[in-house]
């Protein structure tokens, strides 16, 4: 393995393995200070049993995202050094807001997780909105920064060098709002659907009914509502890459030929060397509506673009089908949930209600991952698009490939690790005695 | 504005040392603590680190974003030569950061606490080493910024893996040890005090002495920080000052004055810091051939500008809910006496 593909594969696990904590981080305090508001309010103890069982959830994920961010900001530089030497004093505006948001985030859960019973009460439960809004602050933030790499503006560039540099420019690139909307739906999405699953099979396995059902209920309600807007998200994106990165969106949907009309290719084999793709659904004209909102649009095709300046096709085309697929899956579960929500309350009795929901838990975050493999490799094989090459950022120093192994060690083990905790919490969750 | 910049840095840098050095030393204590005591230490950093340390280990990032935001350059030469320690002290943060939490967050507390203790206790003593080694290497003038025509051990080992990196290494673990045992002599009971004052000594001896180690080391391999440092009045003035200060500092703790001793400890780390600093700023890097400026090679103008504003905005919203938190949970143990 050479170094450049070594540090891209260690980019990619050790962001692949932050994003779910970062995540779930970011929105599970929402459903904490959800139950804790729904304890104020009824003083049913249910409510005050779930919130204290997910604090200490939000508490393990909230460090390991944590400390997985601090070395994610050291990695940039450690596997990017030239990117970060012209691109920090550009894209420093949302690090140093996040830095200063994720601080916040961290006094705010000091408050709380150690508040009980000791600061006044409504004061104790702002300082729980408190984390779940700056946890979302930080994650827009952060994106920021990606965005500008896809959409890279507030500077001149001229034969090489870095001029006139704007930061407030750069942090409100065109990609930021499509993006950061994107990506905080589908946090909510996938974290909603991930908790609501692991409650819709203790509630599957008969145990502690009460507390469950609240914890669905509260999880999926926040994970529905974001499902079912993410396919307009969705929408918003597309269009704007189409105009920002076609490149992207050719190896999106596996588009050779510059055509007027496209069609929507749906699933298929790409074959890169032949340039056809087998065994595809082909929607006519779809493609050129999606993305320019007319059916007779002219939508360029990857042979159009430099043979250096094409992402990978297949990776990225399957990560969009993967992507595109779950999200119409859990849509598909969010309506069932609303419908026997208002309608059929008792479909609530049925197991293929609950195993439903349990098999869909971990579709939200494949399809998060699966996002960020599109927007990532569909950028290559620039880092800064249209500006810098991601090969002639990448460090100096051989033998990444040795780091890349120790990364994955490290978190492979604590994403083992975690599994068990949470395990181990939903255990002590239904043996811990409830009065209603 | 690019002092407003380089006073956010110090100050955030100041505060990472002192606080999370005091919380890598009570990993420290920990380790190097009879077995009852340590079940006491465990219970006593809960309590006294637990609201606070996550906010304690932010400052890192806080100095890691000023640097790679204002000081793109220095920042590469750190992050290029200093790669494997660097991935090695992360590392570390990782493992302590996680341990900490699993092992007050399980929810069920069995045999498995003996693995987070552990990976605990060692993490806690590994991590301060390698940033003391890093903070060693910027000193050393080992480091080579060199070519292809260099073999990857000049490049990237020999600038940190040499014995007064590693000397720096375990005198600054030894400091963050100090500061650990008088913060947990202020919240130790009379049966436990005992214990703490007697590791306070200790950590003072080992940290004279491992400093005096690693002056005259350096003073005759002639490092070009330390000649420098000999030489400085500033150096020899704060050296003394501290020197001074050390009998506020065991007065306070004979006479269990809780926070001047807290005061009094803080202040001599930043004595350290100041002697080292002082006299080599703004050239803070030595490496084999020459040193590295600071202040050379900055961000442009409007950068710098706009993340000054950006740190004294961020500064008033967190540094009072900071304070805050601090203060309030500090008050609730003086009230739950």
């Amino acid at each position: 393995m050479d170094n450049l593909d070594a540090a891209r594969l260690q980019m990619a696990f050790t962001l692949i393995f932050h994003i779910v904590f970062a995540c779930v981080g970011m929105v599970m305090p929402f459903f904490m200070i959800t139950s804790h508001y729904k304890w104020i309010k009824t003083r049913k103890k249910v409510y005050l049993t779930l919130t204290k069982s997910w604090q200490k959830g939000v508490a393990i994920f909230f460090v390991t995202g944590a400390v997985s961010g601090t070395a994610l900001s050291f990695e940039l530089g450690l596997l990017w050094p030239e990117f970060m030497k012209h691109a920090g004093p550009i894209i420093g505006m949302p690090f140093s807001l996040e830095g200063a948001a994720f601080f916040v985030e961290a006094i705010a859960l000091g408050f709380y997780l150690y508040g009980w019973n000791k600061i006044p009460e409504k004061f104790h439960w702002i300082t729980g909105v408190i984390v779940g809004v700056s946890g979302v602050a930080s994650g827009i933030l952060v994106v920021a920064a990606n965005g500008w790499m896809n959409a890279p503006s507030g500077f001149d560039y001229v034969d090489g060098v870095f001029s006139n540099i704007d930061p407030v420019k750069a942090m409100l690139n065109k990609a930021w709002f499509t993006q950061a909307l994107h990506m905080t739906l589908a946090a909510f999405a996938s974290t909603g659907f991930a908790v609501a699953g692991i409650h819709a099979y203790q509630i599957l396995k008969g145990r502690q009914m009460d507390v469950h059902q609240a914890a669905f209920k509260i999880a999926i309600t926040f994970g529905a509502i974001a499902a079912l807007l993410q396919p307009l998200s969705g929408d918003l994106s597309a269009k704007d890459i189409a105009k920002r990165q076609p490149a992207k969106l050719a190896a999106m949907e596996a588009h050779y030929e510059t055509e007027k009309g496209a069609p929507l290719y749906i699933g298929g084999i790409v074959d890169n060397e032949t340039q056809e793709v087998k065994y595809k659904i082909a929607i006519p004209k779809a493609l050129s509506f999606l993305a320019f909102g007319n059916f007779d649009a002219e939508v360029k095709g990857l042979n159009d673009f430099p043979k250096d300046e094409r992402p990978n096709v297949a990776i990225v085309h399957y990560a969009f089908q993967i992507m595109v697929s779950l999200g119409g899956a859990m849509a598909t579960a969010a309506l069932i949930f609303f419908f026997t929500y208002f309608k059929k309350q008792s479909w609530w009795q049925k197991n293929w209600f609950w195993w439903l929901f349990v098999l869909i838990a971990p579709a939200g975050f494949m399809a998060l991952e699966a996002g960020w493999i599109v927007t990532e490799v569909g950028r290559q094989p620039w880092i800064i698009h249209g500006i810098m090459r991601t090969k002639d950022a990448v460090t100096p120093v051989p033998g990444i490939v040795v780091s890349f192994y120790m990364y994955v060690v490290l978190y492979l083990t604590l994403t083992i690790a975690v599994a068990w905790l949470m395990n181990r919490q939903i255990k002590a969750l239904n043996q811990s005695q409830l009065i209603a | 504005m690019i002092y407003i910049v380089l006073f956010f840095l110090v100050f955030s840098v100041l505060l990472y040392v002192l606080l999370a050095g005091a919380d890598f030393g009570a990993g420290v204590l920990e380790l190097f603590s009879s077995k009852e005591n340590q079940a006491v230490t465990k219970k006593t950093l809960y309590r006294v680190m637990g609201p606070v340390w996550e906010a304690n280990h932010i400052w890192i990032i806080i100095s890691i974003v000023i640097l790679w935001v204002a000081f793109p350059l220095f920042y590469n030469v750190l992050v290029v030569s200093l790669h494997i320690p660097i991935t090695l002290m992360l590392l570390g943060i990782t493992l302590r950061g996680v341990a900490f939490v699993f092992r007050h967050y399980d929810a069920f507390i069995d045999r498995s606490q003996i693995v987070y203790d552990w990976m605990f206790r060692i993490s806690s003593l590994v991590t301060p080493i390698f940033i003391g080694m890093i903070f060693g290497a910027l000193l050393s003038g080992k480091i080579i910024i060199g070519n292809n025509q260099n073999t990857f051990f000049e490049l990237y080992i020999s600038g940190w893996f040499n014995l007064f990196s590693i000397l720096i290494g375990i005198f600054f673990t030894s400091l963050c040890t100090f500061l650990a045992a008088i913060l947990l002599i202020g919240e130790s009971d009379a049966t436990t005090r005992k214990v703490y004052v007697k590791k306070a000594r200790i950590a003072t001896v080992s940290v004279v002495l491992l400093g005096f180690i690693s002056l005259s080391y350096g003073y005759f391999t002639n490092n070009t920080f330390i000649g420098i440092f000999v030489e400085s009045k500033w150096a020899l003035a704060i050296v003394i000052l501290s020197g001074i200060l050390l009998f506020p500092l065991w007065w306070s703790i004979k006479n269990q004055r809780r926070i001047y001793s807290r005061f009094f400890a803080g202040v001599q780390v930043i004595c350290i810091l100041a002697a080292a600093f002082i006299p080599i700023f703004p050239e803070l890097i030595f490496t084999k051939t020459s040193s590295i400026n600071l202040l050379e090679n900055i961000a442009p103008n409007s950068t710098i500008r706009v993340l000054g504003i950006t740190l004294i905005i961020g500064g008033t919203i967190i540094l009072p809910g900071l304070f805050h938190l601090l203060k309030s949970f500090k008050m609730i143990k003086i009230l739950e006496r």
